[in-house]
């Protein structure tokens, strides 16, 4: 590979650029492909196949021949509503996890760039904040503050907008309450019980790190069912 | 999560290069059975025989650290190496999870 290549490669990874590397492993030959153009040189009669590894997010040689197709493709997206002590270790595992947060807060003092840095922060309520987000089915959604003010508008619109995972943090009791107010904005049963409240799994751990971990581990897991 | 944005690997490369260190990239290009990494998982490693990242599970890195020396010091471009199931008697490199792994290694240059 060559240095220019490593760098194009990264350059199209911190923009968040869908691309593949293809790779001719007889010659060590390597080329930057994008979705839809036409592959280059020696690749090229290998363009149905190489849009067949993008279509089916797989990486691999294609048969018989000598050519390998890495794609990369964009991170999963995870809005967190609450700026709190969790947020910040679920930052922190969603860095190794490939995960792109984003963090609402309409409450200034908690949403600033000091504690989440390099981190995209929209101080302002749901309801404004997600004109700022591209969202879709492909999205999560993560509601920390147990503040019904910030939290009931952000389910609402994940709920309408089919988020496939959507977790809000709160006791037995919170969820219950939050469940009722739910049914009377007119949620059905189905999307209301397809919130995971309270958020995460069963660990046992009580301090924030411990219940990152159990919500970062049930977000893994409900992706892996999609 | 489903694709290799995760991986800091080449970010580590880009930093070892700018060192002036050679930078030999090794890559998971095919698996048969069970194999701890995917297609894809990556593993660096520089001319001291110094590496980071992985291809499998521990079982396979050293041989494929001094598969890297050689490509360094033969100064050829790339080579592919396959790993099979391991050969306890001979106490052999191998996968002792029983699966086979392809690795391609080439330098950065």
């Amino acid at each position: 590979m060559k240095i220019k290549t490593l760098e194009e490669i990264l350059k199209k990874k911190s923009s968040k650029t869908e691309f593949a590397i293809l790779t001719n492993l007889e010659n060590g030959d390597s080329e930057i492909y994008l979705p839809g153009t036409s592959p280059k040189g020696e690749f090229s009669k290998y363009a149905v196949e190489i849009e067949n590894f993008f279509k089916s997010k797989k990486n691999g040689v294609i048969e018989n021949s000598e050519i390998f197709v890495e794609t990369y493709i964009k991170p999963i997206k995870v809005i967190i509503v609450g700026a709190v002590h969790i947020a910040q270790y679920l930052v922190d595992f969603a860095k190794s996890l490939n995960f792109e947060i984003s963090i609402i807060d309409p409450r200034g003092y908690f949403a600033s760039e000091q504690r989440f840095p390099e981190i995209k922060v929209i101080n302002k309520w749901p309801k404004e904040a997600f004109e700022e987000i591209e969202t879709n089915s492909s999205t999560a959604l993560i509601a920390l503050t147990h503040d019904p003010k910030i939290d009931d508008p952000a389910l609402q619109y994940a709920l309408k907008n089919k988020f496939y995972y959507i977790g809000a943090l709160g006791s037995k009791k919170t969820h219950e309450n939050r469940c009722q107010r739910l049914a009377e904005a007119g949620f059905t049963n189905d999307e209301i019980n397809s919130i995971h409240g309270p958020i995460g799994i069963k660990l046992g751990g009580k301090s924030a790190p411990e219940i990152a971990l159990s919500i970062i581990a049930q977000l893994v897991s409900e992706t892996y069912k999609k | 999560m489903k694709n290799s944005f995760d991986e800091k690997i080449l970010d580590e490369a880009k930093d070892w290069i700018k060192a002036n260190q050679k930078v030999v990239l090794a890559t998971v290009i095919q698996t048969w059975g069970s194999s701890p990494r995917q297609v894809g998982s990556r593993m660096i490693v520089n001319e001291k025989g110094d590496f980071s990242g992985s291809v499998s599970g521990g079982c396979v890195e050293s041989a494929v650290v001094s598969e890297c020396l050689s490509l360094i010091k033969d100064n050829k471009p790339c080579k592919k190496i396959e790993f099979k199931v391991s050969n306890e008697s001979a106490w052999e490199v191998g996968l002792a999870c029983g699966g086979e792994i392809a690795v391609y290694i080439e330098q950065i240059h």
